[in-house]
């Protein structure tokens, strides 16, 4: 069994899985279980490419 | 027999109740702990259960398919140690990992590099759900 992701599948499927953790972790209500994993999932995303674009001047 | 000797003679013969629920709610986070979820389902929550067993599932079987990374016993510095410490937290699904990784890990690729990150955060998470199983087998709100 091999995965192959690129940068970006690998970002989003951690995001999404710790999201999904710490939903569950966190709150006992479904509604504000998925509110919890929808702010959380945007938030690891808006972090994870910010850092990614904060660091392109370096890259090269 | 006065109500005070009678109350001593029941605390000796009988546990205290929190001695048994303690020692309940350890037995429920070690559970917990080895398969991830258990701890919950112990508990009757069901709908934590199956999310953490799947997501811990998803993380070991992903990680350990872009050939992360699994420390072992015999790593030598701090680092491996943490890092092992962090994959034994996966309880069974260690060994789940090991038999994945037929072909050893392979970090000379950013994917490989990925995979030790998915087989830690798998680990630090189970242990994290333990720990709720614990709190929530002591009576702590959950």
């Amino acid at each position: 069994m091999k995965f192959h992701l690129s940068h970006l599948q690998a970002m989003l499927l951690f995001a999404l899985m710790i999201s999904i953790a710490f939903g569950f972790l966190s709150r006992r209500r479904p509604l504000e279980r998925v509110k919890y994993i929808v702010w959380s999932l945007l938030l690891f995303l808006l972090f994870g490419i910010g850092i990614g674009w904060a660091m392109y001047p370096f890259s090269r | 027999m006065t109500n005070e000797t009678q109350t001593a003679a029941n605390s000796v013969a009988d546990p205290p109740p929190d001695r048994a629920r303690e020692a309940r709610a350890i037995a429920i986070g070690v559970a917990g702990w080895v398969v991830p979820g258990l701890g919950h389902a112990l508990q009757k929550m069901w709908g934590r259960a199956i999310m953490f067993f799947a997501v811990v599932g998803v993380l070991v079987i992903v990680g350990a398919g872009m050939r992360g990374n699994l420390f072992r016993s015999e790593g030598g510095d701090a680092f491996a140690a943490l890092g092992y410490f962090a994959d034994l937290g996966t309880g069974s699904f260690y060994w789940l990992a090991k038999y994945i990784e037929v072909g050893g890990s392979d970090v000379s690729h950013a994917y490989g590099d990925y995979g030790t990150r998915f087989l830690a955060a798998a680990g630090v998470l189970n242990l994290l759900t333990a720990l709720h199983a614990y709190e929530a087998a002591r009576g702590r709100k959950a």
